[in-house]
């Protein structure tokens, strides 16, 4: 798991390509690392000398993904017992619908809990609690997920820990990079932020307007029926490589904030009109690759710039890129090259933690369980909007 | 392009644009590194005219077009607004010369010192008798009266606060002269640089709402009298009154919006 | 005569500035044709004295002009056209060349002179040769070119049109004729730098 926490360009291996449905497992069961987390507060660590190792079962399911895996912490150590994922892929065209991701969602939990337990070699009465993303997602696929975390504790009897999807991104990806104090850039499907801690929260210092980096790019490769396979983004990225020419797009950032719905409808009206007139100089005169390449270039120049301006207002020269669309390689080399002009470096994360998994939400969840945080079954109800801010991180100093 | 301690803290010695490599009769000075580009003390045209020369250097992980597009349009955009503002009688820093191309800006030295300095030198270590000091009430009713001239001509700044604001001390009087407060002067409103027009009350509102924020985190003894600000701006202009009840909204949300995951 | 060798800041060393300034000149018609007729010998900025208000306004000309010689960008045949259509605000040159240059009716001029090393002159002309030509070649009495003589020249009601300065009733507010001048360069130079870009 070290391995991870390179500087500058990280590779990022994509799964090899699944089909339709596919369950992908990145189960590393011997690797430990020392964690990075500070001690728990007094006050709980002293309720709690008894015990010198806990785990922790996470469940995620705020999109497309599933995900479940076990974790174990010691005051020392950080070790993933199990790391399972279960995607689900739409047919090019199409983008993945609450309702039926809720139902493979729901119709997947039991047996990937199942797997996730017996890959870990864990029993139920090892597991200390189970914690669940709360919010921030889709309502459906969030609920089905939840349904399934309050029955393994009422069947086991362990108390639950919700987890704000995107503390977990930002917990592992500091676990897993040992990346100290960064800025974090968190990029999603759903969610585009610049984040630095203070006084025990996440700070938003920058985000996305209106919709998220990964959605734009998602929405993209419908119009030109890009496969879903195993993600749009990736193939975008594929495609992009190819590409030579810049086409205009609208570029939009103010302050520490962007907004990429204006790129889109460009993106788009482009798009239709090479589907219409075909590429070459008869045609449109541009590719899908020149496109795919454009709309990357535009897009992530943004969002090196506002994590530039937060950088330099909280006089950070560290990042951390979390979130599945931190998995491409052009914005880890684009964030690496302003890192290192600023005399600092970037963390980036492999495809394991990137895209989201059930190990962050353990995590996460076990690092707010050990100082004392329990969510009582009563207020264990999922929220779609559960902003980064709103979570009091007494885990750290 | 605020100076703050971690921008002062420059990694390394950068190399100056070209146009500060010809000769001059004193070396250019580095006042600030921020994340937009770097702003130099310079002179411009004879010895005893200092500028500021605010550059945009290229940024190698952008695009070659991309990153000259966007460079000149920031460069155009900053001129084109100091120069309006100049133009609808707003004191802010004169245009003296730019190369779009090249990514630099030459304007005024505003001499003075931030606001925020002659602020935190009048408070001292004072805890009490702030809300009845008439001189300072005075300082911010003139920079409500500036902040509501700049939005009645159209221009919302982006980033309102204390250091973006000088105090240029009048022309004939000494710092020390007797009664001198250190207050006197005229607010020019500088670093237009994230500025845009904008007629929007809401747009105003947020702009108001900025600089309430940076002004409890900058002067948090000062926050008593921040009303003179805004009584001064609501006299400013004829919406003003608009904006201020819109403030109340933007002030109900905060700055951030709910988010969907 | 003497001709003023000016040093800007910020031009590279090889660049040489010359200026002069003629009153009561009598021979701008002569002038204007050696411009139109392309003559080699005749490569000045020709300036009519009434259209600038200040050194600084006149210098910030020069060195927009010099400028874009260094850089290869000059939107003009020369630097010398460059400095005339530099004064203006506006992109259009031919407007730039019949507001700010030399006309038949001028009779305060003044003459602009860039040197600098080329691969056509690689040892350009002294002072002296300039200060000689012009001299022969300018009817009129050349004087020092300060603020002051300047001030008493300049047109100001035309300039301010020229400027699009008109109906700036904060400008008209003001009394001190000194500091309503000042504020009158100032936005002079503005609109200068952006040259209706």
């Amino acid at each position: 798991m070290a391995a991870v926490a390179a500087a500058a360009a990280v590779s990022s291996p994509l799964p090899p390509s699944t089909s339709p449905s596919s369950t992908t497992a990145t189960t590393s069961t011997t690797t430990k690392t020392t964690t990075t987390a500070s001690s728990p507060p007094a006050a709980a660590a002293a309720a709690m000398s008894s015990k010198s190792s806990w785990i922790a079962l996470g469940c995620e399911g705020s999109a497309n993904k599933l995900g479940i895996g076990l974790i174990r912490h010691t005051p020392t150590s950080t070790t993933i017992l199990s790391n399972l994922r279960h995607t689900f892929i739409s047919p090019p065209g199409t983008g993945f619908l609450p309702k039926d991701t809720a139902l493979h969602h729901r119709t997947e939990f039991v047996a990937l809990a199942r797997r996730a337990l017996a890959e870990a070699g864990v029993r139920p009465a090892d597991v200390d609690c189970i914690c669940f993303t709360q919010g921030p997602g889709m309502g459906a696929p969030l609920t089905s997920v939840a349904i399934g975390a309050r029955t393994l504790a009422l069947l086991w009897d362990r108390p639950l820990v919700g987890v704000n999807h995107c503390v977990g991104h930002i917990e592992m990806g500091r676990e897993v990079t040992g990346a100290d104090n960064p800025v974090v850039l968190y990029v999603s499907g759903g969610n585009s932020q610049v984040i630095a801690y203070a006084e025990r929260r996440y700070r938003i210092f920058g985000e996305t307007l209106d919709i998220a980096v990964g959605n734009c790019l998602d929405r993209f490769a419908r119009v030109l029926s890009i496969s879903n396979d195993p993600a749009p983004g990736y193939n975008i990225e594929q495609l992009a490589k190819k590409g030579t020419r810049l086409l205009d797009l609208p570029y939009v950032v103010k302050g520490m904030d962007c907004s990429f719905s204006g790129i889109l409808a460009s993106a788009e009206a482009l798009a239709a009109q090479l589907l219409q007139l075909g590429p070459g100089p008869e045609g449109a005169g541009f590719t899908v690759e020149d496109l795919c390449f454009s709309l990357q270039e535009t897009i992530f120049a943004m969002l090196v710039e506002i994590t530039e301006r937060a950088m330099a207002h909280v006089g950070s020269s560290q990042v951390l890129i979390v979130g599945g669309v931190g998995c491409n390689e052009r914005l880890q080399e684009m964030i690496a090259s302003m890192a290192k002009e600023r005399g600092g470096s970037v963390f980036a994360m492999d495809e394991r933690f990137c895209i989201d998994n059930g190990i962050m939400i353990a995590h996460a969840g076990l690092l707010a369980y050990r100082t004392g945080f329990r969510t009582p079954l009563e207020e264990s109800v999922c929220t779609q909007r559960f902003r980064t801010d709103d979570v009091y991180v007494n885990w750290r100093d | 392009m605020t100076a703050t301690a971690a921008e002062a803290a420059a990694p390394h010695d950068f190399p100056l644009p070209k146009i500060l490599t010809n000769p001059a009769s004193t070396p250019p000075t580095l006042i600030t590194q921020g994340a937009e580009g770097r702003l130099y003390k310079t002179t411009y045209l004879l010895p005893d005219i200092p500028c500021a020369l605010k550059y945009r250097p290229p940024k190698p992980w952008r695009h070659p077009v991309l990153d000259q597009r966007l460079t000149k349009h920031r460069i155009l955009s900053e001129a084109r607004i100091l120069s309006k503002c100049r133009r609808d009688g707003l004191r802010v820093p004169d245009v003296y010369a730019l190369d779009e191309a090249a990514g630099w800006l030459m304007l005024e030295w505003v001499q003075g010192t931030p606001v925020r300095v002659n602020i935190n030198q009048r408070l001292g270590s004072r805890t009490e008798g702030i809300e009845d000091d008439e001189e300072l009430k005075d300082l911010m009713r003139r920079i409500g009266a500036a902040v509501g001239k700049m939005h009645s001509i159209g221009v919302i700044h982006g980033d309102l606060t204390t250091s973006n604001m000088m105090l240029k001390p009048p022309a004939q009087q000494q710092q020390t002269t007797d009664g001198a407060t250190g207050l006197e002067g005229e607010i020019v409103i500088i670093d237009l640089g994230l500025a845009s027009g904008g007629v929007h009350d809401e747009d105003r509102a947020v702009d108001l709402y900025v600089l309430e924020r940076a002004f409890g985190s900058t002067h948090p003894r000062a926050e008593c009298i921040f009303g003179e600000v805004l009584d001064a701006y609501r006299q400013s202009y004829k919406q003003a009154g608009v904006t201020l009840k819109k403030l109340e909204d933007v002030r109900m949300r905060g700055r951030k919006r709910s988010m969907l995951g | 005569m003497a001709v003023e060798i000016v040093q800007l800041e910020h031009v590279p060393s090889s660049y040489r500035i010359h200026l002069a300034l003629f009153r009561n000149v009598k021979n701008a018609g002569f002038l204007h044709q050696q411009l139109l007729a392309r003559n080699a010998d005749f490569e000045y900025a020709f300036i009519d004295a009434s259209t600038i208000v200040s050194r600084v306004h006149l210098l910030s000309a020069v060195f927009k002009a010099v400028n874009s010689s260094v850089n290869g960008t000059l939107r003009t045949p020369n630097v010398h056209s460059e400095i005339v259509v530099s004064l203006s605000s506006s992109s259009n040159i031919a407007d730039a060349y019949r507001r700010f240059g030399v006309s038949p009716s001028t009779s305060d001029l003044f003459v602009v002179k860039v040197t600098f090393p080329s691969s056509a002159t690689p040892e350009p002309p002294s002072a002296d040769s300039i200060s000689q030509h012009l001299t022969d070649n300018v009817e009129g009495d050349a004087v020092p070119a300060t603020d002051e003589t300047i001030r008493t020249i300049t047109d100001v009601r035309t300039v301010r049109k020229s400027y699009k300065l008109n109906g700036l009733a904060w400008l008209d507010a003001i009394k001190d004729e000194l500091l309503k001048r000042q504020e009158i360069e100032r936005l002079i130079l503005g609109g200068m730098a952006l040259r209706g870009v």
